[in-house]
């Protein structure tokens, strides 16, 4: 359903102020979402100056100063701080992408952190992702054969078979994608959206799989697939520079040919 | 996790336009006054079958200030609309997904939009 305003619990209230106590010229205002779920109370926006004389380059490096320095409860996903593991998606000065890799230098005046939009926070910046792996789940994201495993040879790939997964296993499933989708926003529950469409066409094209025509029978539906318009917002917000948009393309350009 | 006391993080609230979502939701709304503006004229047209007293009205109306700036709004919203759904079939043939590519044929459409509306104007304005 389309809901443009935030349920009442939602609404955003104005949090904590917490000045600058190294007495530093280069501060950099940091407005942080906060919400949480031990006080009962809404979601709240935090603003932290940070000393930029003393911080890394990447907005997770500011992150971890507040959390180290100013705030330990600011809570957040992270791993491998490398752009490789996706855990640090969130919503950076207005688009998805990967705290890790975001250099705060590319954004002028204040830095805004959200969560990764329309998700059910559990804490701070983390946002609650389990329809998204469950649909995951649903596109069957393995390789499906008539080999019973008994076999003695390998299941080879030609090279240019193996061109055909460019731009798309690269993907590593951090959800800025499919978070950044309005169509997704709304039709969350049914759309599958930008990341698990892009896994779907990966298995789609991989020349080792035998069930090609189930599983492109099994997107073909006008929820799951065709509430894709073209917003392209998923290939705006890509850390990765892979083309969702693209991906859903073709899967809608077999589907019309075959 | 299915708790229903947890928030909703904030969304269109916070999320930056980008060129190709702001095109996206022009699309849609102009397509809305579209298909409202040609039933629209369907109806002026019929009540042209009402003889001249009917076709004086439209014509004044159409003379005043405000019935020109529909003119030239309509004129608009059909020119972006075209241009727009062009970019549209591209997609559908599978080409023009680039980023890059995308930004370009949608700034072409938005700028192509004004200036078919000025041509249709001027062009109009001759003949009428």
């Amino acid at each position: 359903m389309v809901q443009f305003n935030l349920p009442q619990n939602s609404k955003i209230e104005i949090g904590k102020h917490y000045q600058d106590k190294t007495n530093s010229k280069n501060i950099k205002k940091v407005n942080v979402y906060r919400w949480d779920p031990s006080s009962g109370q809404n979601p709240r926006i935090d603003t932290f100056e940070v000393d930029m004389d003393n911080c890394g380059p990447k907005v997770l490096d500011i992150l971890f100063k507040i959390k180290n320095e100013i705030d330990p409860s600011l809570t957040f996903r992270r791993s491998c701080a490398h752009g490789v593991c996706g855990s640090c998606a969130m919503n950076i000065d207005g688009v998805n992408t990967l705290a890790c890799i975001k250099s705060h230098t590319d954004i002028n005046g204040d830095l805004n952190v959200y969560p990764l939009p329309h998700l059910k926070v559990v804490k701070d910046l983390i946002g609650d992702l389990t329809t998204l792996y469950k649909q995951y789940e649903s596109i069957k994201p393995w390789l499906e054969t008539e080999q019973t495993g008994e076999e003695k040879a390998e299941l080879q790939q030609s090279q240019k078979d193996r061109e055909k997964l460019d731009g798309y296993y690269e993907c590593i499933l951090c959800a800025c994608c499919s978070t950044s989708c309005p169509s997704y926003w709304w039709n969350g529950e049914k759309y599958l959206g930008p990341a698990v469409l892009l896994q779907a066409y990966r298995w789609i094209q991989d020349s080792r799989d035998g069930n090609k025509k189930e599983r492109l029978k099994k997107v073909a539906d006008e929820l799951k697939l065709y509430r894709c318009h073209t917003i392209m917002n998923c290939t705006n917000s890509c850390p990765k520079g892979l083309n969702p948009a693209k991906a859903i393309g073709s899967i809608k350009k077999m589907l019309a040919t075959s | 996790m299915q708790d229903k006391n947890n928030p909703l993080s904030p969304h269109l609230q916070i999320y930056k336009w980008q060129i190709s979502s702001l095109l996206s939701i022009t699309h849609r709304i102009v397509g809305v006054i579209n298909i409202l503006a040609i039933t629209l004229i369907c109806f002026l047209s019929l009540s042209l079958l009402l003889g001249a007293e009917s076709y004086e009205i439209i014509h004044s109306f159409f003379k005043s200030f405000f019935g020109k700036f529909i003119i030239v709004g309509l004129c608009w919203t059909f020119s972006f609309h075209i241009l727009n759904e062009l970019r549209h079939l591209l997609w559908d043939l599978g080409y023009g997904f680039d980023l890059k590519v995308a930004k370009i044929t949608g700034v072409i459409a938005l700028l192509g939009s004004f200036i078919l509306t000025i041509l249709f104007y001027l062009i109009g304005k001759n003949i009428f």
